[in-house]
């Protein structure tokens, strides 16, 4: 972690004179500023999966009290009001304020790397990004801690279950506040992706030649910018119904319950692939690495991908196949799911087709990835399953729902994300998780998972519906809700393993040089951790799997970057942004304006100006200061001036390259 | 042998099921889950409209598997396949097998398609078939509504009206005659609920301001359960029913037994509301309500309950008609002929004649009852009858809990 | 990235790998979000229009489609004023350039008069308010948030003007961080007091006062607003070399990007809330 911790590369540029100036220019390399002024993508993408790691943790523990719950009929470990809470964060926390943020963690970090470029786009709008996101879980979390206690609409927040009349509360004032500000987070860090992806890809990185991981960030990114103002507009108008009264989901003045539905689900579905697009990147990335071959079939691949994407805003209402919409509109999206599931297939068969005729080596990421391409092939089935709507009638609101995705969530999402810390843990951090111990916390955790969800899927057959603190011991569910709390237990145990394992290996793993895994991508051929600067010297890209063609053509390579290098010191050197507080006091203005909307209660006199308005107002000011600031402060940054060997002076890294 | 290569090469499975198989002998009772036989199973069904649905889900089943055997055996033939077994063997470059195959990808598309085409067209027949009463039958259906309340299922019978009252009414416990089509008017009057009955026919959300409806049928006479299936609130999990099916003959009984007013039983000569009796026990967080007693042979039990209970007592029964009134009940409850004409809470006029209490909850006898009477909220938390109590100040002995326990028993 | 003499390309930057600077593609991705957040409000005005309660207002008695017309005609000539502002600035002409965003914000200032008159009406006279119909809470919601869009591009309009005047060395110099706050403070102090004095002087005349009543009754309120429009003139006064120039193009330009979605989608709205009820 040295050089993104601790680095000293400002080497000043010597013809700017010294400056004092209005706007506070933080230059803290280390310590609480350094943190809240980075602009760094790796270390924002380090935040995000610090944060991401304990949110994960914290659902966790939700889980393992539903599961305790559940574990023997008429259960009394908790209150049906806290069961309700639980299954409400387990959701909204694992989806929003883990599975997401631990891709944007990847996204931040890795996506520059690979397409050859030193940040993103907009580096103090990741920072926004970043700052509003703790901001959202923040505010989602605060019911804890409160008299009316955390939400408890179920993560999809039906309405009129969520209005005022039927919660009246603020829990659920706190779930769509906080949602709103985790909603603006992902659409500023997309935008942000977009742009860099799209403009900041180094010469001869055409689009075809970007790495799998790479392509499904854009079209995660996509998906985020024109989904999310779906679930914008339905916590808007519920908070309008809850705030002022208006009437879009009052059954009396008209409102229809099933608009909130269509809104959410048109949203919710291009959500549930965005948790699985960047998992399906990141395993992209590892099996032609750990099969020694590229990736078979990359355009159809990367086509899936888009298609996927695109076909993913056809069929949202698969999630509505029980609220009566009609036969024809039931035939459209049961086709249209069918349709979807096709592109999925084929990127199963193209990693199947990388395997095959590679050496492949056994790996904890490689057996991650493999895991994943298991569990979410059968976690596609019983999406196969539910996409005939017949038999999803039956299966809707039941275990079998909850087996489906959980299998695509754990099973796929998660897979994939933890395969990808084992795989990146050496360029972030310069170490080596030990295989033993990966591949043990491996192991329980894929017993654990499939102990605990295969079952669900017996259990939802049976008939035992979802979102249930408790059940009769009659009706045959007794075992396999045993079974399956004593699954969960396992998959505790395998995930604290993980955690002890990463944690250990952070502070004192085995340390290693570059490249270790003999890897295809750009961003094996930095340094580990890379400095600040990223490279050195831009690369030129000669043909997909960059970093490979490189390793087979070293002299070429090296006279280009010997070339380019020169080209870049006459440029003026390497040229970095500046550190800036205005993207934290942006978020912190967007904190409080929620904390005063979601917390505090409508003060009926005195007036209008009371507590709730001031403290909206007050928070609406900080974030427009923060923003005019950061328009006003200037983003000329600064430069780095690197010696013939590529060293700055006084370059903490020298010993590594 | 490296310790990571020996957890990789030993079967997963045999340890898998090694502790599968513990833990079943641990849990007891139903072990044999798998065969999803219990009382809410989609799979051992008792109509058509289920039926269809478990054979469109039978279709995917197959399709799935044949999938899963092929591409599964291609991908774990290939990881076994193309292991590098030495390090030597790791780090040797692999000859470039190409970046693709074309004709390879188009064939398994295509081959996706067709399996896909072959589960479609099952699943649009189902979607028509189920989607309401086919035309040959609807001279025959039967129709009821169904309305979804927090935490209770209001159920109407609008071919049976009532003079000067309208449909009859009941609640919970949804009785119909066996062998016919029954179309389900689904309602919600609060938030969305959700009216599912498994063995029957799968669900259809109540949602309200929305006119949805279902059909279902019972193939013979039966005793079904059903819950609410779409989270509705504290008590979401506690909101269940049960669907009976009866032949012809039992049903017009049914009905012309229903279709009376409110039984009136008169106290015989010398009867006293008893003096002594004890008082309630307590009940654990959450305990169970039901026995085994539903179980076996629901439907001759659910019969047993049309009849009067054994030992009545017409004093006690004409003491907690009156605090039925006095005690504010009947500002809810319908007792129709008894001066009860409430309807925010479930039509009790045959509340003696239902198997189950509280919504499909608790069985319907002496002690439960007064379970219930005693403390609601503790029973369904959130219960809006445990909050009418506060806000009433409704204040209940046990000697008034024992005589409206009397009273609603005698409500066949 | 560093700025070279001479004439800029406008439209292309070679440092990007497309060619369209990263601050033009950032807005056009923004505005492909803000189409479906329109999308769907717009989508549930008119689901509700397709369900209406049987004692619904119906709109043909509540709006007043001349006056819709006239403010939507005045949106689109601001959007005439803000490309004409676009293509100053890529010349570098910043005279003209100041003109133009200051009558794009006349002009976006006068669409939201209207549209405070218009919610006044509809609230006040026609008895329709944000919870006591279906119609109002979509329309108010819809148009109120489309209002809330052109109230934040005039503000980003304002900024971006006094902006203009910023000298060089401009974060060393306390005075012009202060003097720049009063511009910006008399700009919106002015536009909302036109609004309030004009929407008054309306009020006054529909109520059959006379124009001395008028007068005498909002003294404060107009010789504020003389006072801000004086302010403002002075402040304009050149005054030294400034930081901006045809470098800008690209935030005015992006600007524009925002400025012209708002009032495409205001057409949009236009048709699918106003004119379809005349169909």
């Amino acid at each position: 972690m040295e050089a993104i911790l601790k680095t000293d590369l400002h080497a000043k540029d010597a013809h700017a004179p010294a400056k004092s100036s209005l706007f506070w220019r933080p230059t803290a390399q280390s310590g609480l500023i350094s943190w809240l002024t980075t602009v760094d993508h790796k270390k924002i993408g380090f935040l995000y999966g610090v944060f991401a790691l304990f949110f994960f943790l914290v659902g966790g523990v939700e889980a393992l009290l539903i599961r305790l719950q559940l574990m023997y009929p008429n259960g009394t470990v908790l209150t049906a009001q806290q069961y309700n809470t639980m299954f409400t964060m387990h959701g909204t926390t694992m989806i929003f304020l883990a599975i997401m943020p631990l891709s944007a963690a990847f996204f931040n970090f890795i996506m520059p790397l690979q397409i050859g470029a030193r940040d993103v786009a907009f580096p103090r709008l990741n920072a926004f990004s970043l700052w509003t996101f703790v901001a959202g879980a923040i505010i989602i979390n605060l019911g804890w801690f409160m008299k009316d206690g955390a939400p408890d609409g179920g993560w999809v927040g039906y309405s009129p279950l969520t209005s005022k009349t039927y919660a009246p509360d603020h829990s659920i004032d706190m779930w769509v506040m906080g949602l709103q500000l985790l909603g603006v987070a992902s659409i500023a860090a997309s935008l942000n992706f977009i742009v860099t992806i799209i403009n900041l890809r180094a010469p001869g990185m055409t689009m075809m030649r970007l790495p799998v991981f790479t392509w499904m960030t854009l079209i995660t990114a996509f998906l985020i910018v024109l989904s999310f103002p779906f679930i914008t507009i339905a916590l808007v108008e519920l908070m309008m119904d809850r705030l002022f009264g208006t009437n879009f989901f009052e059954v009396s003045n008209g409102g229809m319950p099933i608009l909130w539905q269509h809104l959410f689900w048109v949203f919710g579905h291009p959500e549930v692939y965005i948790l699985i697009l960047p998992a399906m990147g990141v395993v992209s990335e590892i099996l032609p690495t750990f099969s020694r071959k590229p990736l078979f079939g990359y355009p159809i691949v990367v086509f899936s991908g888009a298609s996927i994407g695109f076909l993913g805003f056809s069929v949202w209402s698969h999630h509505m196949f029980t609220t009566g919409m009609g036969t024809m509109a039931t035939a459209a999206f049961s086709l249209a799911t069918m349709a979807i599931a096709v592109p999925t297939g084929v990127k199963i068969f193209n990693w199947i087709g990388t395997l095959w005729g590679g050496h492949i080596s056994m790996r904890t990421p490689m057996m991650f990835a493999l895991g994943f391409v298991w569990m979410f092939m059968i976690g596609g089935f019983s999406g196969v399953m539910h996409s005939a709507a017949p038999a999803d009638a039956q299966q809707q609101d039941s275990y079998f729902v909850i087996a489906h995705f959980h299998y695509v969530l754990i099973g796929g999402s998660l897979f994939a994300l933890l395969a990808g810390i084992h795989y990146w843990f050496p360029l972030m951090f310069g170490r080596k998780v030990s295989e033993f111990w990966g591949k043990l916390s491996f192991w329980v955790i894929f017993a654990g998972f499939n102990i605990t969800f295969f079952p669900m899927h017996f259990l939802g057959l049976n008939g035992m519906p979802r979102r249930n603190f408790t059940y009769e011991s009659n009706l045959g569910w007794n075992s396999a809700n045993f079974i399956a709390t004593i699954g969960a237990l396992i998959l505790g145990v395998g995930i604290f393993i993980y955690f002890a394992v990463m944690v250990y290996t952070f502070l004192k793993g085995e340390k290693v040089g570059k490249d270790v895994w003999d890897a295809r991508t750009l961003e094996w051929s930095l340094p580990n951790p890379p400095p600040e600067y990223n490279y050195r010297v831009i690369p030129t890209v000669h043909a997909r799997d960059a970093y490979w063609y490189n390793k087979q053509h070293k002299a070429e390579i090296a006279q280009e970057e010997a070339e380019h290098a020169k080209a870049e010191a006459a440029h003026g050197g390497i040229h970095m942004p500046h550190q800036s507080i205005y993207p934290f006091v942006a978020s912190l203005g967007l904190f409080i304006a929620g904390l005063g909307i979601a917390v505090v209660d409508h003060d009926p006199s005195p007036g209008f100006w009371g507590k709730k308005i001031g403290l909206s107002m007050i928070g609406g000011v900080v974030m427009l200061a923060g923003i005019y600031f950061w328009a006003l402060e200037g983003n000329e940054g600064y430069h780095i001036h690197l010696d013939d060997e590529g060293h700055a002076p006084a370059d903490k890294n020298a010993a590594k390259h | 042998m490296r310790l990571s290569s020996l957890l990789t090469s030993t079967a997963r499975w045999g340890r898998a099921s090694f502790a599968l198989g513990a833990l079943a002998v641990l849990s007891g009772c139903d072990y044999n889950f798998w065969q999803m036989d219990g009382h809410q199973s989609t799979i051992s069904v008792a109509g058509p409209v289920a039926r269809s649905q478990l054979d469109v889900f039978y279709v995917t089943c197959w399709v799935t598997l044949v999938i899963f055997i092929l591409v599964g055996g291609v991908l774990a033939y290939a990881t076994l396949k193309f292991r590098a077994r030495t390090e030597a063997e790791e780090k040797a470059v692999p000859p470039e097998q190409g970046h693709g195959n074309p004709l390879i990808e188009l064939g398994l598309i295509g081959a996706s398609v067709l399996a896909l085409v072959i589960i479609a067209i099952p699943t649009l027949k189902g979607i028509w078939y189920t989607y309401d009463v086919p035309e040959e039958r609807k001279a025959d259906t039967y129709e009821i509504t169904a309305t979804g309340y927090q935490w209770w299922f209001k159920f109407e019978y609008p071919s049976e009206q009532i003079a000067g009252t309208g449909s009859l009414t009941t609640g919970n416990e949804l009785v119909i005659p066996a062998g016919r089509p029954i179309r389900v008017n689904v309602r919600g009057i609060d938030v969305i609920h959700s009216f599912w009955v498994p063995k029957l026919a799968g669900k259809v959300d109540m949602i309200p301001n929305r006119g949805n409806f279902l059909w279902m049928q019972a193939d013979e006479p039966g005793y079904f359960w059903g819950q609410c299936a779409e989270y509705c609130g504290d008590s979401h999990a506690v909101m269940r029913f049960r669907v009976i099916a009866l032949s012809p003959k039992d049903f017009a009984d049914w009905v012309a037994q229903q279709t009376s007013p409110a039984r009136n039983v008169a106290p015989k000569a010398g009867e006293t509301p008893k003096a002594q009796f004890a008082s309630l026990r307590t009940f654990k967080q959450n305990e169970t309500g039901i026995t085994d007693k539903y179980d076996v042979a629901p439907l001759e039990a659910w019969k047993a309950k049309q009849f009067p209970e054994k030992g009545e007592n017409g004093a006690l029964i004409a003491q907690g008609k009156a605090l039925f009134v006095a005690k504010t009940c009947a500002g809810c409850h319908e007792v129709r002929g008894h001066g009860a004409a409430g309807i925010t809470g479930p039509n009790l006029t045959h509340i003696g004649a239902r198997s189950m209490i509280a919504a499909g909850l608790i069985e319907n006898n002496a002690e439960q009852l007064q379970r219930w009477i005693h403390n609601p909220g503790a029973v369904k938390p959130g219960n809006k009858m445990a909050k009418g109590y506060i806000d009433n100040n409704i204040k209940l002995s046990n000697e008034d809990e024992v005589a409206l326990v009397a009273y609603l028993q005698s409500l066949k | 990235m560093s700025s070279h003499a001479g004439t800029i390309d406008h439209h292309h930057d070679p440092s990007t790998s497309t060619g369209i600077p990263n601050k033009k593609l950032l807005m056009w991705t923004f505005l492909a979000s803000d189409c479906m957040f329109f999308g769907a409000l717009i989508s549930t005005h008119l689901i509700y229009r397709l369900h209406p309660m049987p004692d619904a207002p119906s709109p043909k008695n509540i709006f007043s489609i001349e006056l819709t017309s006239f403010s939507t005609f005045i949106l689109l000539m601001s959007s005439l004023m803000m490309a004409l502002a676009v293509t100053a600035i890529q010349k570098g002409n910043l005279k003209s350039m100041r003109w133009s965003i200051l009558t794009t914000i006349f002009f976006g200032s006068i669409f939201l008069g209207c549209q405070v008159y218009e919610f006044q009406e509809f609230i006040e006279v026609k008895k329709m308010t944000i919870t006591n119909s279906m119609l109002g809470t979509t329309f108010f919601t819809l148009t109120g948030t489309h209002g809330t869009h052109v109230a934040i591009g005039v503000l980003w309009l304002i900024l971006m003007y006094v902006r203009s005047f910023q000298p060089p060395e401009a974060g060393r110099n306390t005075a012009w961080f202060i003097r720049h706050g009063v511009h910006i403070a008399v700009i919106i102090g002015a536009i909302l007091l036109a609004i309030f004095s004009t929407l008054a002087l309306v009020h006054t005349l529909h109520t059959g006062e006379n124009l001395g009543a008028f007068f005498g009754g909002h003294f404060a309120m107009l010789a504020g607003l003389l006072a801000c429009i004086a302010a403002g003139i002075f402040l304009a006064r050149p005054n030294g070399p400034v930081n901006f120039g045809e470098a800008n193009a690209i935030d005015v330009e992006s600007m524009g990007l925002y400025w012209h979605f708002v009032d495409i989608v205001w057409i949009v709205i236009f048709t699918a809330v106003y004119l379809l009820e005349y169909l």
